[in-house]
């Protein structure tokens, strides 16, 4: 069983799914039980959740995947 | 030819996030568009040497690191661990009571979309050193595992999680920073005992 320090110390591998699973058991029963952990636990999961989403909008430069595939083909042709 | 037609098609679906974390790396569009090229030039090359069946994103992605790393004469691997200040744990979370809610929406998640602008987060990044720019990024916004982040910067694992820890600490008090001068946040608010 983990403690809340343990829980917090431990929350951001949890978070990335890198515990073991019977760690991340133990620090899913703790948040389970302690609403302080729970909430800190919510906290950063949509904080990266926000990351993520608002990270990844992003435009393509006008004609940048016909340019990716013409550079490929100026490599085929230059290869023969 | 098949095999790299194959190349063509499959790696051409993962050309918008390889695009999306070229600009963060270089924070130059026109260089990020080189960058990208540059990998799809050395993965059709490296065809050969890849092997069917295994991840194709994690391996663009590794060409893509190591491209930036070698190209930008990077410091990932001579590493100055000092040029991060240290932030305190949970230091966002701690100071959640500053937000004005008057402000803001009634759901936690939606609040969170609402705090930072894209603008924002993208700059928050950015404006971390590389060292810890590229695990932040290929974690926090690509989703690789540990194993395959220290793989891409070829550094053990232990260093891939300390360099996420205190890259996301500090990216946080830039957020923290960011809100506040956008007058989101009302430090008086803040209890003193915190």
């Amino acid at each position: 069983m983990a403690d809340c320090q343990e829980t917090l110390n431990e929350l951001e591998s949890y978070l990335d799914s890198e515990l073991s699973e019977g760690r991340a058991n133990e620090i899913i029963t703790h948040l389970k039980g302690c609403t302080d952990c729970q909430g800190a636990y919510e906290f950063h999961a949509d904080l990266r959740t926000a990351i993520k989403t608002k990270a990844k909008n992003e435009e393509l430069p006008d004609g940048f995947l016909d340019r990716l595939r013409d550079c490929l083909g100026d490599d085929v042709l230059g290869a023969e | 030819m098949g095999a790299r037609e194959d190349f063509t098609n499959d790696a051409m679906q993962y050309a918008p996030q390889l695009f999306a974390t070229a600009l963060r790396m270089t924070r130059n569009r026109s260089d990020a568009e080189d960058l990208v090229q540059e990998t799809f030039l050395k993965g059709w090359r490296a065809f050969d040497s890849y092997q069917q069946g295994t991840n194709l994103r994690a391996w663009l992605f590794r060409i893509m690191t190591n491209t930036f790393i070698n190209k930008y004469n990077s410091q990932q691997r001579r590493p100055q661990e000092t040029e991060l200040d240290e932030v305190e744990e949970l230091f966002l979370f701690r100071r959640m009571g500053a937000f004005d809610q008057s402000k803001m929406s009634q759901s936690a998640e939606d609040q969170m979309l609402e705090l930072f602008t894209d603008e924002e987060v993208k700059n928050a990044i950015e404006s971390l050193p590389e060292t810890f720019r590229i695990p932040v990024l290929l974690s926090d916004v690509e989703g690789f595992s540990y194993k395959e982040i220290a793989e891409m910067l070829e550094v053990p694992i232990g260093t891939v999680m300390s360099r996420l820890h205190r890259g996301r600490k500090a990216m946080q008090k830039m957020l923290y920073e960011y809100a506040k001068e956008r007058g989101l946040v009302d430090e008086s608010l803040l209890d003193p005992q915190d």
